[in-house]
């Protein structure tokens, strides 16, 4: 997949309106300067729109285009292109492509003027799309013809590529429109456009076949995307396999299962369940101890040392950690990673002690996240009782204290089925550099699905789900896997 | 063949020993310099610094021990810091000597992607040790790596290409944690075994 920085020119200047407001207008400055900044090499593609020929329907910045053509950048021009002529003066100002919006939704016989002359390879058709429905003029109104028809009537006359852009979400960094995107049925090679927000929104994208370049703009102009970054990471998008980790919530040596953090119930052997698990392809195993009381202390300890001695995958066990010796004692039961929830918030140093003593791999900042108005709570005891700390600041300075994954839990999703916190991982995935493990709320295979491309999770833990049968790992790691996210294959099943 | 396991303090040598015996190993665990030099079938296990490990080696004279065993013609398998140390040298601290059973130096990833690397990567390797793997994906915690080794059998990619594992004669190597990589890790270990 191709990643095309994206400039909109106003005034001979890079803007960004927010929801397309001319009244709403961020300028950041004269375009080789941006180009420069942004480190775009000689011969990338680049996308400019117009945004006052958008509105006058008269080409503007003809000037600008030839200058930075004559550098040897490929330009894709567009912006109220409404006629034949419109078209030819970008190709005339250097312009490799021209990208028709308007007139490819409501005018056929223009769009195919303009094919016939310019030929189908030097024209992108650009849809805007408002909940399914194609707005055109400026998203002025909506289209006369559905999404289904202009997609089939611009792939008639012979165009290769369309641009797609869901409107709802163009730049508020939201995501882009991942379900829309899956849900097209066309040859073309899709360009995405909208919402993309961080080098996971990218990778994403470039695993869902029909898309084959997406348009980066506020983004990489705010900095939260570097170019040379996103391009790396797209070239090689399924070495790193997501992960899949059950998880078994254990009390007084038993697995249980509990709806809200209460109302828990009896489910069964940990080492029974850990071995199944890890037979049905498990990438790692996840235990909490629930009770974690000072008399349970021990109990824990053991069901650590036995699940340890019978699993060839990672494990890693939380629950009650208060001090480093709580931390030292479950390494040395055979957990390779621990997890600190509720004493990391009373005593962040404790993390950066264990990160210091263990190293940053073996610590997990365990945080459940509960939404309290516009954000979201850090709660402690189990996601009882709420500490007053802001549950996406508290992920950020975990990073910096040593933590090196954060097992991210949605209380008000856990035990709910009805799929993770979308928002909630943003919130965190979009400002940590350490991978997140999305917790709580999982029901069927597309949460899993949601929860990595669009929350950007790097693993995702379910735990009844998996203990109930009602899904098995393999089904998980099989739909994964037909969507295109790359899965480690499921071990000894196979 | 008896297979001997190094019982180093800078390693996570219980779960090793425990994945070698169900990989259907005869193991002893020392630390016994005569016994190591003298073994046939020798496994280094490390976890953490390159530099701790190689003080620890050679304070106790287990490196002599290791490359006389070697040079009587004794196999080696190193497992993650374990690997490292088989190359001349690792840029950890400046530039600390390795055993040198394997070409090339390890290097900190100077790469894109979150140091250390935590988790399951894809190797594309080749060789007896990978005989039968059922999947070629391995689970990895480290934040050097040898890169482009003369010795290569497998390369893995993080934010660009390192050495997931090398084979120089009778010395292996495997960055990853095979104890950790449930079947196919498993399979490695009881190709090792199995080789002659």
């Amino acid at each position: 997949m191709d990643v095309i920085p994206s400039l909109d020119l106003l005034d001979g200047q890079v803007v960004r309106l927010l929801h397309g407001d001319f009244a709403s207008v961020t300028a950041y400055g004269d375009p080789e300067t941006v180009l420069d900044s942004l480190n775009v090499p000689p011969r990338s593609r680049l996308h400019i729109v117009d945004l006052e020929a958008s509105r006058s329907g008269r080409p503007v910045e003809t000037a600008i285009v030839r200058r930075l053509a004559s550098h040897g950048v490929r330009i894709q021009a567009g912006g109220g292109i409404r006629s034949l002529a419109d078209a030819r003066t970008w190709i005339d100002a250097g312009a490799e492509k021209v990208v028709i919006g308007t007139v490819a939704a409501d005018a056929p016989e223009i769009l195919q003027s303009i094919v016939n002359e310019l030929g189908a390879d030097r024209v992108i058709a650009a849809i805007d799309v408002r909940d399914g429905i194609v707005r055109v003029a400026g998203w002025e109104r909506d289209a006369t013809a559905s999404l289904a028809e202009v997609l089939a009537r611009v792939e008639g006359v012979g165009i290769g590529e369309v641009l797609i852009t869901d409107i709802s979400k163009d730049g508020a960094m939201r995501g882009p429109s991942f379900a829309l995107y899956r849900s097209l049925n066309t040859k073309m090679r899709i360009i995405a456009s909208g919402g993309v927000s961080t080098i996971s929104d990218v990778v994403s994208l470039s695993r869902i076949d029909s898309i084959g370049a997406c348009v980066i703009g506020r983004a990489l102009l705010d900095g939260r995307i570097r170019l040379a970054e996103a391009r790396a990471r797209v070239a090689t998008p399924n070495a790193i396999p997501e992960r899949i980790i059950p998880c078994l919530d254990v009390r007084d040596g038993r697995v249980v299962k509990g709806v809200n953090f209460v109302d828990i119930r009896d489910a069964g052997d940990p080492v029974e369940c850990a071995i199944r698990y890890e037979t049905e392809g498990g990438d790692e195993l996840v235990i909490l101890d629930i009770s974690a009381t000072d008399a349970n202390r021990s109990t824990a300890l053991d069901v650590v040392r036995r699940v340890s001695e019978s699993l060839f995958i990672p494990l890693t066990v939380g629950g009650g950690v208060r001090t480093i010796e709580d931390f030292r004692a479950l390494l040395r039961a055979g957990a390779d990673r621990v997890a600190i929830n509720t004493a990391g918030i009373r005593d962040p140093q404790l993390i950066a002690d264990c990160a210091r003593e263990f190293g940053v791999q073996a610590v997990v900042l365990s945080c459940d996240a509960k939404r309290a108005g516009d954000h979201f709570e850090a709660m402690v005891r189990g996601g009882k009782e709420s500490s007053g700390v802001d549950a996406v600041e508290w992920c950020r300075r975990a990073e910096e204290l040593g933590a090196g994954e954060i097992l991210l839990t949605s209380v008000d999703r856990d035990g709910t089925n009805s799929g993770y916190d979308i928002e909630l991982l943003r919130a965190v995935t979009s400002i940590v550099k350490i991978g997140v493990i999305a917790s709580g709320g999982a029901g069927n295979v597309d949460h899993f699905r949601d929860a990595i491309e669009a929350g950007g999770a790097r693993a995702v833990l379910a735990a009844s789900l998996f203990h109930d049968r009602r899904l098995s790992i393999g089904d998980v790691k099989q739909f994964l896997a037909s969507e295109g996210i790359p899965v480690r294959s499921s071990g000894l099943v196979d | 063949m008896k297979t001997t396991l190094i019982d180093s303090p800078v390693a996570n040598v219980a779960n090793i020993a425990r994945a070698l015996r169900v990989a259907g190993a005869e193991l002893e665990v020392t630390r016994d310099v005569s016994t190591i030099a003298s073994a046939r079938k020798l496994v280094l296990p490390g976890v953490g610094s390159f530099v701790a490990a190689t003080r620890w080696l050679t304070e106790n004279k287990i490196d002599t021990a290791i490359r006389d065993a070697v040079n009587r013609g004794a196999s080696l398998l190193g497992i993650c810091v374990g690997h490292q140390l088989l190359f001349d040298s690792s840029t950890e601290m400046g530039a600390t000597p390795g055993l040198g059973l394997v070409r090339g130096e390890v290097r900190q990833f100077d790469g894109i992607l979150p140091v250390p690397q935590i988790g399951w990567n894809r190797v594309a390797a080749r060789g007896p040790l990978f005989e039968g793997v059922e999947s070629d994906v391995f689970y990895f915690v480290n934040s050097y790596a040898a890169m482009n080794a003369p010795d290569e059998i497998g390369r893995a990619d993080y934010g660009g290409p390192f050495t997931a594992a090398v084979q120089r004669e009778r010395v292996f190597g495997v960055q990853f944690h095979p104890e950790k990589s449930s079947s196919a890790g498993l399979r490695v270990l009881r190709n090792y075994i199995a080789w002659t």
